[in-house]
Formats: structure tokens, C-alpha cells, sequence
């Protein structure tokens, strides 16, 4: 019997062959038909009241605004940032206030319409912009979104043009596909849940928008809504699955999510690849009563989570992988897998081993770690990538080890796989 | 637990000889061999005063961080430390030292010296690919800095080994382009 994780490796391969040929369809339906879906909002107002202009810079952080629009090294909210699509690079735009560059001219209502629509006064947005998800936003937090971006410095910085290849550049074909995967649906709490459930549902699948990194796409590139949080590989690493059958399969508990979204670590290890930007920029300014809204809606339980003692199933020896951690990982992992605070996570509890796909563990072992700072007093030193010293079956053998010795998972890794693995990941660079 | 650990330092067999499982190579190199020229800085893999240069059997090298990287790396591989640079007569005195080495004394590169040990073999390093793969001139600083950016001193502020690098480099036939 196949491992799960090939399974999902297969799966994926399929669909990117056939998520090319169905979005030409969509293109072509749409050039043909000529299909248009915008609506707009009744009111066209700014506040300038402070307390809503307050109250949006919050929402503009948990919406996690800055992460997308602002490139390395560039100014807050200018844009410029790339998006790898499998058609090209897509960059975010200037969303600063200024009338030229920015979004200064927009009007609530096209600022609305762009938010839940995905329609920008120039045209359709790509959906790298997560209007699928801000679609769910109240009116009343789009507004405050809206004041306290008006009241942004104008900063002048052109947006630059997008690489995307022809057809889809025909940014018409847009309408089509919002018209096909869009379904901009209002957010409606559920009755037989709590108040920080639902309040945790709206802050993680509307501000939050997870469901865009932790949601498969089927083949029209639309979030498979009944595979929700089922995980996905984004830029060659896999956005993990965030069920709340495998969160708590996993022990983990409101403190551990507070501790990861706060610090970037936590008793079950650490956030890396495109998460750390969504930590540092948004969740990190959390409230701790909407922390634990998060926490509870993904836990799919307010109620405190009992923290269970970490896996370590003892070294064997006798075991390829032995040497190869103690030669290449316990130098700053330990011996024993403890870790060493502000350097390494421990490898005990660590949730990236305890997952059925081994995508992760072979990613960072390839590329390892960026640098990553979150405050004065935390900061981790970046991981070394070993894709030019370890071999595919050193891969295999070191994967291994650690599933079998820091988690329940088997140590069924194979080197086809590794193989497979390695292309997925390094298919961006 | 122990393993037997067998490799080649500076040209010279060592072992096998029986090691705690996990022993970094820097305390190896210290405790088992008094080799104390590498020196040990952060002990986390920052400051990269403790990298070695490890060769393959192809000619090709790799630099290598000891203090995180556990003796085990190591087995049956070739290794360079920051003593095995000099040219030394019969008797073990230095005759003369490295390019790398004369540079930076030239240059008035450290001060302390607890970072040289890691400079010079990751710029020996350095030195070597470039011999095998020239580069324009026009590209010596940056290559410069991407080999040593990560390199921690805090006594002459990278300056002057960047300058006596620079100089090393822009001087020495073959190793840039004409």
C-alpha cells in the first residue's frame, strides 16, 4: 500500500497538468461570452474618526496587508512583492494612499468592489490578491480597512508590470473565473457555536484568509472548499493541514498556538517559508482575546487542551540516519532533539515530523531556514540547506530517522520519493 | 556511546580513535587532537570563526562550521584547519605562510585573531575557486562579500579583510579575467 503522502504527490502533479488546460477553457469561455459579475456597495464614505482608522490598522495587520504588498527591503505598502504563479509572476500593487501610484483615487465603493469582488478600477485582480476570502469582511471592517488606508502617507511608487504569459494575460478571462470560483458569500456565524468560535472563524478564513495557503486548489486554481485546510504546497512547501482533527491528532493546544502566532515558536515547533512574514506582520498583533478566538475555532474548542508529553522513542544506532543527525543536526537540534532556544527547534513534539508527508522535513533539510526576528529578545540564526552535501539516500535515511525517532510516523520514506519531492521543491527556483 | 572515527587532518591519518557519540568537531579538534587554532565563537553557527575547509576526492572543497556539526560529518573525509596553511620545514617551523595568511598580516586585517582562523580558510577557500573558475574584475567585491558576509569580527570591522582580500585577489595571476 502506497504511503499517503504519494498519494497527495500524485494528486498534485495531475492537477497542475490539468489546471492549465481548464483555465484556457475558462479564458475562452469568458472571451466569448463575454461574462461580467461586479457589484457595488451603497455607501462612498471616508471616516476620519480615529477610532475607526484605529480600529482598520488592526484589521489591516490581521488581514496581513503588509506581508503581500511590501517587497524586500521596500517601503510599507508600495507593493512591489512577486507571486510565483504557474503562469507567471504576478506582483502586488501600491496600496498606499497616493492618487497616482496608489489606491488615493479609489472610492469606498471601488475599494469594496476590489476587496470582495476582486475588481481593481483598472480591472479584475488576480486572484494572488485573496478577495475570495475578504469577500466574507462585514461592510463595517471594509470601511475601517478603507479609512486607515486613506490615512496612509501617499508614498509615489509605479506598480510594476506583471510577467504573466498570454492568455492569461487577457485579464478578462478573470470574470470568468470569479463568475465559475468566486462565491461571494456573506459570513454568517453558526448558532451552535461559540462567540470566540465564530469570532475565530471570521478572523482566520475572512482577515486571515489561511484558506488561501492551506486549502487545495482544484483544477480551475479555486479553493477546494471540501478539502478546507486539508493543506497544500505553495512555492515548494507544504501550507499544512490545519483540521482541527489534525491540530489536535497532533496535541496541539491554545498555548501552542499562541505561542507560534506570537513568537514564531512554540512547544511544537516553529513557523518557516511564507508563514513567518504572516506571523511577524499580522498575527503577532493579535489581541489575546482574538488569539484565543483563533486558537479555539481551529481547535474547534474553547475549552484548555490538556498538553501531552513530547515524542522521543529513544536513538538507535543501528540506524543509517543515526549518524548522519548526529554528524549534520545535533549540533544545534541536541542530542536528545531539545533544541536550543533562539536557535534551533526541538525535534520532541515537533509537528513537522509528525505529518504524514515527509515534503517539509526534505524542503528544509534542501533549503533550509531563513534567518527570522520578531522582537528584541527573539530571533533565530538561519538553517543551513543541504541540497549540495546530502544525497538522496542520505535524504532518505535522515527523514527517516527522524520521523521514527521524534514522532509515531514510519520511517517508509523511499528514495523515488525523495526524487519526486525534490522536483516539487525546487520547480520555483 | 562511542564510534570509531577515522579522517585526515592537514594531511595527517588520525585514528581510528574511539569519540562520544555527537562530539562536535570543534571539540574534537581541541580535546582529542590539540588543535586549538580553530576557535570556537558563538557556538551556534553564526559567527563562523570556527569553519574548516573539508576536501573531496575530486579536487572540489566545501567549508564547514565545527561547532555545529558533530564528528560524524567528518568520517573518512579530508580536512583543512587554519594550522595546516603555512609551509613548514622538517623540523614543524613555519618557513613561510599562505597568500591568504601574508595578506591579512599585510592588511592589519584582525586584531585579536579569534575570527582569523575562520577567515582565513573560508578566503583560502575562496581563493581556490577562483583559481579554478576566474572572475572579471569588475566582480571581485562582491564575490568578496558573498564569501565572507558572514564572517562576525569585532575588532577591525571586516574592512581590512575585505581590502586585503581584494588586494590578494586583484594581484595574483589567473584568478581573475583580463
Amino acid at each position: 500500500m502506497k504511503p499517503l503522502y504519494q498519494y497527495h504527490l500524485s494528486r498534485l502533479v495531475k492537477a497542475r497538468i490539468k489546471l492549465s488546460q481548464n483555465l484556457l477553457l475558462t479564458l475562452g469561455l469568458s472571451l466569448g461570452l463575454g461574462l461580467f459579475a461586479c457589484s457595488s456597495n451603497a455607501a462612498d464614505e471616508v471616516s476620519t474618526n480615529s477610532s475607526d482608522i484605529e480600529r482598520g490598522a488592526y484589521l489591516m495587520k490581521i488581514g496581513d496587508c503588509v506581508a503581500c504588498h511590501t517587497a524586500v527591503g521596500g517601503r510599507e505598502l508600495t507593493g512591489g512583492l512577486p507571486f510565483e504563479t504557474p503562469f507567471g509572476a504576478v506582483y502586488s500593487t501600491n496600496i498606499t494612499s497616493d492618487k497616482d501610484t496608489g489606491i488615493g483615487k479609489y472610492s469606498y465603493n471601488e475599494f469594496f468592489d476590489a476587496m470582495h469582488h476582486g475588481v481593481g478600477v483598472n480591472g479584475n485582480l488576480y486572484p494572488a490578491m485573496p478577495y475570495t476570502s475578504y469577500s466574507l469582511l462585514s461592510d463595517e471592517d471594509t470601511k475601517a480597512i478603507y479609512a486607515y488606508l486613506m490615512s496612509t502617507k501617499p508614498i509615489k511608487q509605479a506598480n510594476l508590470d506583471n510577467d504573466v504569459s498570454f492568455p492569461f494575460n487577457v485579464r478578462f478571462g478573470l470574470k470568468a473565473w470569479n463568475l465559475i470560483a468566486h462565491d461571494a458569500e456573506k459570513f454568517a456565524p453558526k448558532k451552535d457555536k461559540s462567540e470566540p468560535w465564530n469570532r475565530g472563524n471570521y478572523l482566520v478564513n475572512a482577515l486571515g484568509h489561511c484558506g488561501e495557503c492551506h486549502t487545495p486548489r482544484d483544477s480551475l486554481f479555486a479553493m477546494e472548499q471540501d478539502k478546507h485546510f486539508q493543506g497544500a504546497v505553495i512555492e515548494g512547501l507544504e501550507a499544512s493541514d490545519i483540521t482541527p482533527a489534525e491540530l489536535n491528532r497532533q496535541n496541539w493546544t491554545h498555548d501552542d498556538l499562541k505561542s507560534l502566532f506570537t513568537e514564531g515558536y512554540s512547544r511544537k515547533g516553529t513557523v518557516f517559508g511564507g508563514m513567518y512574514p504572516v506571523v511577524y506582520h499580522s498575527f503577532s498583533h493579535l489581541t489575546d482575546a482574538d488569539m484565543h478566538a483563533v486558537s479555539s475555532y481551529l481547535l474547534d474548542t474553547d475549552e484548555t487542551i490538556e498538553a501531552k508529553p513530547l515524542t522521543f522513542n529513544g536513538h538507535q544506532r543501528e540506524l543509517p540516519g543515526y549518524n548522519l543527525y548526529m554528524g549534520y543536526c545535533a549540533g544545534c537540534h541536541s542530542q536528545n532533539g531539545e533544541g536550543r532556544p533562539n536557535v534551533a527547534p526541538a525535534m520532541a513534539g515537533n509537528a513537522t515530523l509528525d505529518k504524514a508527508s515527509p515534503h517539509n522535513i526534505v524542503a528544509v533539510m534542501l533549503k533550509g531556514i531563513k534567518s527570522q526576528h520578531y522582537n528584541t529578545t527573539t530571533s533565530f540564526y538561519a538553517m543551513p540547506g543541504y541540497a549540495d552535501q546530502l544525497s538522496d539516500e542520505q535524504l532518505k535515511d535522515l527523514s527517516n530517522y527522524l520521523r521514527v525517532t521524534w514522532s509515531n510516523q514510519p520511517g517508509d520514506v523511499d528514495v523515488d520519493t525523495i526524487h519526486d519531492l525534490k522536483e516539487v521543491i525546487f520547480e520555483h527556483d | 556511546m562511542s564510534q570509531s572515527i577515522k579522517l585526515t587532518i592537514n594531511n595527517q591519518a588520525i585514528g581510528p580513535i574511539d569519540v562520544g557519540d555527537g562530539t562536535m568537531m570543534i571539540e574534537f579538534l581541541h580535546e582529542y587532537l590539540n588543535l586549538t587554532g580553530t576557535k570556537f565563537g558563538c557556538g551556534a553557527g553564526v559567527c563562523h570563526a570556527c569553519t574548516v575547509i573539508v576536501d573531496d576526492e575530486q579536487g572540489m572543497s566545501e567549508v564547514v562550521r565545527t561547532c555545529i556539526n558533530g564528528v560524524e560529518r567528518f568520517n573518512g573525509k579530508r580536512i583543512r584547519t587554519v594550522e595546516g596553511h603555512a609551509k613548514q620545514n622538517a623540523q614543524g617551523e613555519i618557513t613561510a605562510l599562505s597568500p591568504v595568511q601574508q595578506t591579512f598580516l599585510e592588511h592589519f586585517s584582525f586584531q585579536c585573531g579569534w575570527c582569523t582562523s575562520g577567515f582565513v580558510n573560508e578566503s583560502t577557500a575562496l581563493i581556490e575557486r577562483l583559481e579554478r573558475k576566474p572572475i572579471a574584475k569588475d566582480n571581485v567585491e562582491q564575490v568578496i562579500e558573498d564569501a565572507l558576509g558572514e564572517h562576525v569580527c569585532r575588532c577591525t570591522g571586516y574592512v581590512k579583510y575585505y581590502a586585503a582580500m581584494k588586494d590578494l585577489i586583484l594581484k595574483t595571476e589567473g584568478l581573475t579575467l583580463s
